[in-house]
């Protein structure tokens, strides 16, 4: 089934909408269907560290919105995928589905049970394939080096993603990137966590979290990091000046998302359809080398 | 290259005395936090933890070990308890599956009870209730998005209100000292 109810998340829609553009885009070319419904809300991820209760009641909501309209829905964020997936196992427990149903019912609303949730990058590479991909690329990205970053919702906890994912040697967006033509290099904090989770409590673990990945990098040649979440996108583009006065580092590493990266090898325009202007590090680099 | 402040988890040793022997109890009863007896204190989780990489004070295998001792205090008034990023390594690597990712929000929970939550997670769910998600809709964001022709985002959602005010988790205050 090709056709998924959207689900934006707090963040991408109100600061990264690049990712947004370029996710329409690329799902508009590969004739994946996006329906919006606008009573989405927060997926409730972060709610459980007051009260878990409220998380699985956020959640549950949204899967009973995309319930009531029979659609599975597709994710930008990790941490969304993340959140709705272990709910989705949470409520394989019909004890615990009751209790949730029986408060949701308070407002009119009911989970049966039949939701699934992918991540774009996931539906990317299950419904489309990379093999179709790569028949599709348009411009030259081979002279490209990037370095991906999964996100750890996206692969993590294991169990909530029908084992589509190693989570300690993941390669589906290595896969997704080769499809483009561009190279994903191997570097050894791969699976090294962006913060963006702790970043409301403590900005000081949030800035060593993201030296440690970008001094690896640093090391390394390459032009750009490509990422499948807008929070990770954050604290890694957004905090690289911050960083450079405050601990006297030089870091410039522009920061680009993978539909972006996609819709560039299957030519879209880079400013109009994938919002490569909206980056505080210009990507210019990047697209010096894309012929 | 670290500015996070060392915060002494206790000054002195604990004594048995001060010990809660039901905390362990406690924590395991609820639903999510069944698995901690399991624990047979390996270290995987701190070892894959990235926290712990940059700030090795702060270590998952302490807090649990802490939890079964029963030093409730010391764990719930902990800001380490709050440093967790989400990244599910510990759960993911354990030997004993215990998924001490939930184990933490069980403490977490417990503590905002007591009067030991961030103010910045209140903050959010008191903003989440009035926009359905965590940022206050801003000017510039409406404005971008019609330029992209994006569609426009809904506002007011009544239904997510209802739902968090039966939770009491708006009642939640803040604790009075700040970072």
């Amino acid at each position: 089934m090709n056709k998924y109810a959207l689900f934006l998340g707090c963040t991408t829609p109100t600061q990264v909408v690049q990712y947004e553009l370029a996710s329409r885009w690329v799902c508009k070319y590969f004739g994946i269907e996006l329906i919006d419904i606008k009573d989405f809300v927060c997926c409730g991820i972060n709610q459980v560290n007051l009260n878990i209760e409220t998380g699985l009641l956020m959640a549950t909501m949204n899967l009973a919105f995309a319930e009531a309209k029979k659609l599975d829905i597709l994710t930008l964020c990790a941490a969304c995928t993340g959140a709705l997936a272990e709910t989705i196992e949470k409520l394989k427990d019909k004890a615990t589905r009751d209790r949730i149903n029986e408060k949701l019912q308070k407002v009119g609303l009911e989970y049966k049970g039949k939701v699934k949730v992918k991540h774009i990058s996931r539906v990317l590479y299950e419904d489309i394939g990379a093999g179709k991909i790569k028949r599709e690329v348009k411009r030259d990205l081979s002279g490209l080096r990037v370095a991906p970053h999964y996100g750890c919702h996206y692969l993590k906890p294991k169990s909530a993603f029908e084992g589509f994912e190693e989570p300690d040697n993941p390669k589906t967006l290595h896969q997704l990137i080769s499809a483009t033509g561009a190279y994903p290099i191997e570097y050894e904090t791969l699976g090294f966590c962006c913060g963006g989770k702790v970043f409301p409590v403590s900005k000081d673990l949030v800035h060593s979290l993201v030296q440690k990945k970008l001094d690896d990098l640093m090391n390394r040649e390459v032009d750009a990091m490509v990422l499948q979440c807008q929070t990770c996108y954050l604290m890694y583009n957004d905090w690289q000046k911050e960083i450079n006065e405050e601990y006297s580092k030089r870091y410039n590493l522009p920061v680009i998302l993978y539909p972006q990266l996609l819709g560039l090898a299957l030519g879209a325009d880079p400013v109009k359809e994938l919002g490569l202007d909206l980056h505080t590090i210009s990507p210019d680099k990047i697209l010096a080398k894309v012929t | 290259m670290n500015k996070v402040k060392e915060i002494a988890m206790f000054k002195q040793p604990v004594s048995g005395t001060e010990l809660d022997r039901n905390f362990n109890s406690e924590v395991k009863a609820h639903e999510d936090a069944k698995g901690l007896n399991a624990c047979f204190g390996c270290g995987t989780c701190s070892a894959g933890c990235p926290i712990h990489e940059v700030f090795p004070e702060y270590s998952p295998k302490k807090l649990a070990k802490m939890v079964k001792l029963g030093m409730r205090k010391q764990v719930l008034s902990s800001p380490h308890i709050w440093y967790c990023a989400t990244c599910h390594n510990c759960e993911q690597r354990c030997p004993q599956n215990v998924k001490f990712f939930n184990i933490l929000n069980v403490l977490k929970n417990m503590a905002a009870k007591e009067g030991y939550a961030p103010p910045a997670w209140v903050k959010q769910t008191k903003q989440v209730m009035k926009t359905g998600i965590v940022f206050p809709t801003e000017k510039i964001w409406i404005k971008k998005r019609k330029e992209l022709s994006l569609p426009s985002l809904k506002e007011d959602h009544q239904k997510l209100k209802k739902i968090v005010e039966l939770t009491a988790i708006n009642k939640i205050k803040p604790r009075a000292d700040s970072e």
